[in-house]
């Protein structure tokens, strides 16, 4: 038999470590492994390319040519390795939804997130938002009676939080994080100072000290607060000590690599590569890692008693093919990183870490509820990343116990993601489309008269991405039907069933009424509007305290590994190592307990660079010389 | 030019005084900057999205004089002198000969992207260890050898009066890595003998090489990536090939293809004046969009003149005005030349690069206001809003 293809892998085919996934955690966890002398091999599913320079141009080029500009609107369609798509899903007449991409759904509601399956994983398309969790998110359970606590403090995690924001380079405001009470360190300061504000966010600090009450009698003082994101901007001298900060650079061109100057297009590429990626991390892998794309693990292979002996993947060389060959390797320890999704459907094939009926399930995500208006001005949307500051003041204590708490992102992007403006202004100004008859509008505007229409219209738009705390909820899952839902390479697609309990539900309601007031005291006109259209209710549509509502995915999928301390009821410890199989890690967002209102990459990562130094641990000690006592000893010890 | 052809002029010697190595720093700032409209024409020709290796080699030498001009600057400043980039000497008119190198060489004008453009970076890049090295009058071969004279200078001066009284500057006046990374190099501060030599090797090495062979020293210096020097980064585009790893400086590249496309340009009447098309004002708005440009850029030049003059965070302005400079050329660069000969030959209309002495006073006013408007200090944060919070209203 002729092998098709061979890989430096097939040569050494027994590593310290196999780690699935070259996403955040990951690469992380690839290179501080690498960096303590382990060998490692780091398999990513998807394709690579956009490390070199001209790679990346191409996926500029991708999303610019995309028409709609959707999270994966940068990356080319991969058949062997698909990723979901928010485009998916269709709303259906009579209420509903279909989905006919990568995901099957079953569930009453939809889930309507993505992630990327391609080298760097869904930090390529992220945004770069990087909070921390506040003490009060790790044990809901105990102090509010909802979701489920962390087996970790706030405090446990403080050190790994420090420096994930050195891996990740953050710039931020640590002043404004420790009023907030996520930063507790009087000393510390971001290794960057914050991104500038923007107009908007100065436009909704005018309404600093207004108090809004929510329909739970919870009422707030609002602050408009900046957000730290991992995104290059003025190194500040006085970061580690007053050692300072050097940025990481462009991947792919040397000498490049620029502070953000507001291209406004973060989700999903910055053309400057201002924004942080793990291709970073992965540029400075040492060479005991091997790092190999285009490699789709289908099975961790279990060994021994309780271990698990290394990972089953099929190679491909044509990503619009399933044309693959199957391989497997050895590894002492085995580090699923894929996303929380994919790290599931991988455990729930393998028919690992069974014994408490929790993987795939506790599916979250941020269910995030948009909020419309034009305020009487121009504010100047699209410019800068997504946002920059926010309103904070729902996210923690008081009635969080009696609706789910909700982080208010204050939009630069305009009405892009509630109405695909600009381009839906462009079009409803010319009168395209027609009237619901099929004739077409005799109102369009032309030349001058459009420009001032869309200058005006455009330049006031105002929008609020409200995202809302879903809390573990074990009927939220994950599962796999390999004999009737398989991909193009065999493997079982994920099966997702997925709904908003009564408390998320709450949340989203609060937070669509306290949008209401914050518009009126910014004496905005609202637009918001969550109601059928034609009969045909909009996609994530519900209704709840008698009003209609909508949400849409954050992106932020977890829980499907769930971490606690015992085996029966979570699946991983605080270390995202199984309680089942001491050589099989979980890590990722699938390990989180809950995820707060926080953007979860930089929880992520400080659990990664957590997991890593375990990691380290327990290779050291495989590593051991074995004491035998030997026949000489004995007869001089008698 | 305001030393430049004085230093040219007096001809190949090592500077034996403080006032004379102040003078060939600030020639150093003004050869720097000489090349800047020129990359830049040969940059803004390309048609957009075409050529892109090409263009992406042309913005990484442009990026890397920026930072030798900052680097000039920084030595100028620590050892004393005061660097003038404000001055309406500063930037002489197109076609200019290149001083303090050999006096043979043609003269260096605003090309379009063409084999004659390349042939003119060339020039300017070309390493000692391929020019002739024939003695002529004045003994200049390169700008390295220049540099050579400046490093000398600064070691004997410091032998006989001690280090202390040649960095006598003052430390604020440094531009540091905080306003300038990632951008062909990071800036550091220049306070002593040791980082001045080191200055001097990052500008002579990435322009002509380490070692006499065709590699900067990025790699030793900053721990990056090392690169061509800037000649081989540009013989690679005009031979249409790429180096291999083991080519010499002497040896044309033998590696693989580059993809270039000339025809992918917008060829233009380099020598074209402002006047030129004032005359067709009535017909074509490039005679004012060739204004504004030059007023924009003057503007560049004036943050430029302070960030070297103590504020260094104005450093943080000069980017949004070359965002607007690349704008503005994209806009300016792919009309017809409005004289309706020349638009009939192909030639489109051009960037002029003429600076006057009012041009720089109305920078200076618009940089002060500026800088007042964003709250500019050193040492604190950037956050340039305050600058468009009063055209809010504008956006629109």
């Amino acid at each position: 038999m002729t092998a098709a293809a061979t890989g430096p892998e097939t040569r050494r085919d027994h590593y310290d470590a196999v780690i699935v996934g070259a996403g955040w955690s990951g690469s992380l966890i690839a290179g501080r492994l690498g960096g303590q002398g382990w060998r490692v091999l780091l398999l990513e599913a998807g394709e690579g390319g956009t490390e070199s320079w001209s790679g990346h141009l191409d996926s500029v080029s991708t999303y610019r040519s995309a028409v709609a500009k959707v999270p994966n609107s940068a990356y080319r369609h991969n058949t062997a390795a698909p990723s979901p798509d928010v485009l998916d899903l269709s709303p259906k007449k009579g209420g509903g939804y279909t989905a006919d991409g990568y995901f099957v759904q079953d569930g009453p509601l939809p889930y309507r997130t993505d992630y990327l399956r391609a080298l760097g994983g869904s930090g390529m398309h992220w945004l770069g938002a990087v909070p921390r969790m506040h003490a009060d998110d790790f044990a809901t359970g105990t102090t509010y009676g909802y979701g489920r606590d962390w087996p970790l403090t706030a405090k446990d995690l403080e050190p790994y939080y420090e420096e994930a924001e050195r891996e990740l380079g953050v710039a931020g405001d640590a002043a404004e994080q420790r009023k907030l009470g996520v930063v507790s360190d009087p000393d510390y300061v971001y290794p960057m100072h914050a991104i500038p504000r923007s107009h908007i966010d100065e436009h909704c600090r005018r309404i600093d000290g207004a108090e809004i009450t929510d329909p739970m009698e919870d009422t707030r003082t609002l602050h408009v607060t900046g957000i730290p994101q991992a995104r290059n901007s003025t190194p500040n001298p006085a970061y580690d000590r007053k050692k300072g900060y050097r940025p990481k650079g462009a991947v792919g061109l040397p000498n490049y690599g620029e502070r953000c100057v507001g291209n406004a297009s973060c989700v999903p590429i910055c053309p400057a590569q201002a924004k942080s990626s793990p291709l970073r991390v992965q540029a400075d892998l040492p060479e005991n890692v091997t790092l190999l794309t285009r490699r789709v693990v289908t099975r961790v292979l279990r060994g021994q008693d309780t271990r698990v002996r290394g990972v089953e993947y099929r190679a491909y060389n044509d990503p619009a093919s399933s044309v693959s060959e199957a391989r497997s390797v050895r590894a002492d320890i085995v580090v699923l990183a894929g996303h929380a999704i994919e790290n599931a459907r991988l455990l729930l094939f393998s028919e690992l870490a069974k014994t408490s009926d929790q993987v795939g399930r506790n599916l979250m995500d941020h269910p995030t509820t948009l909020a419309w208006a034009l305020a009487e001005r121009s504010v100047g949307p699209y410019r800068g990343p997504g946002h920059t500051s926010g309103w904070e003041d729902f996210r923690f204590h008081g009635k969080r116990g009696e609706r789910a708490p909700f982080r208010i992102e204050i939009s630069n992007w305009g009405w892009s993601w509630a109405t695909g403006a600009p381009m839906s202004n462009v079009t409803s100004a010319l009168g395209l489309g027609g009237d619901a008859g099929g004739t077409v509008k005799p109102d369009g505007l032309l030349g001058p008269d459009l420009r001032r229409k869309l200058g005006d219209d455009i330049g006031r738009q105002l929008q609020l991405q409200i995202a809302v705390e879903q809390s573990a909820n074990p009927k939220n899952r994950v599962t796999i039907d390999p004999s009737r839902h398989r991909d193009a390479l065999g493997n079982p697609r994920p099966i997702l069933t997925y709904d908003l309990d009564p408390h998320t539900r709450d949340g989203v309601y609060a937070a669509y009424r306290v949008s209401e007031k914050i518009f009126a005291a910014l004496e905005a006109t609202p637009y918001t509007d969550h109601k059928p259209v034609h009969g045909v209710p909009q996609l994530g549509h519900f209704r709840h305290r008698e009003t209609d509502l909508t949400y849409q995915g954050a992106g932020h999928g977890a829980g499907t590994h769930i971490m606690g301390e015992h085996a029966n009821d979570s699946v991983v410890d605080s270390y995202q190592r199984t309680h089942d199989h001491p050589n099989l890690y979980a890590v990722g967002c699938g390990s989180m307990p809950s995820i707060g209102t926080s953007n979860p990459t930089l929880t992520m990562s400080a659990l990664a660079l957590r997991s890593a130094e375990q990691i380290h641990r327990d290779l050291a000690a495989l590593n051991q010389p074995v004491v035998v006592r030997s026949a000489a000893g004995e007869k001089e010890k008698a | 030019m305001i030393f430049a052809e004085k230093v040219h002029d007096a001809g190949f010697e090592i500077p034996k005084t403080l006032e004379k190595l102040r003078e060939y720093l600030q020639a150093a700032l003004e050869v720097e900057h000489l090349t800047i409209p020129v990359y830049m024409t040969g940059m803004y020709t390309i048609r957009p999205g075409t050529n892109r290796t090409a263009y992406y080699a042309i913005r990484s030498v442009l990026l890397e004089e920026m930072l030798h001009m900052t680097l000039a600057a920084n030595l100028l400043n620590a050892v004393g002198g005061k660097p003038q980039v404000e001055h309406p000497n500063f930037v002489k008119e197109y076609p200019v000969k290149l001083p303090l190198s050999s006096e043979k060489l043609p003269m260096i004008g605003l090309r379009h992207f063409s084999e004659e453009a390349l042939r003119t970076f060339l020039t300017i890049e070309t390493p000692r260890s391929i020019s002739t090295g024939v003695r002529e009058g004045s003994g200049w071969t390169s700008i390295g050898q220049f540099y050579e004279a400046i490093r000398q200078g600064l070691v004997n001066l410091v032998k006989e009066k001690g280090e202390h009284e040649v960095f006598k500057g003052t430390p604020d006046l440094q531009v540091g890595p905080e306003d300038f990374y990632n951008s062909g190099g990071e800036v550091f501060a220049v306070k002593d003998l040791e980082s001045a030599q080191t200055a001097i090797r990052v500008i002579s090495e990435q322009g002509e090489g380490v070692h006499d062979s065709i590699w900067d020293s990025d790699d030793q210096i900053f721990g990056e990536e090392r690169q061509l020097a800037h000649y081989f980064r540009f013989n690679e585009i005009y031979t249409g090939r790429c180096y291999s790893p083991y080519d010499s400086p002497k040896r044309p590249p033998s590696g693989p293809l580059v993809d270039v496309s000339w025809n992918d340009a917008y060829p233009i009447n380099g020598d074209s004046k402002v006047a030129d098309y004032k005359e067709h004002q009535a017909t074509s708005a490039v005679y004012d969009k060739a204004v504004e440009f030059n007023t924009v850029y003057a503007t560049l030049l004036s943050c430029l003149h302070q960030a070297f003059n103590g504020q260094s965070r104005t450093m943080g302005l000069a980017v949004p005005t070359m965002l607007e400079l690349r704008d503005r050329a994209e806009q300016l660069y792919r009309n017809p030349h409005p004289d309706p000969e020349l638009a009939e030959k192909g030639c489109f209309a051009s960037a002029t690069f003429e600076i006057t002495a009012k041009d720089l006073e109305q920078a200076r006013e618009r940089v002060d206001r500026l800088v007042d408007a964003a709250h500019l200090e050193n040492d604190e944060p950037i956050d340039l809003s305050g600058i468009t919070a009063e055209s809010r209203e504008q956006f629109a």
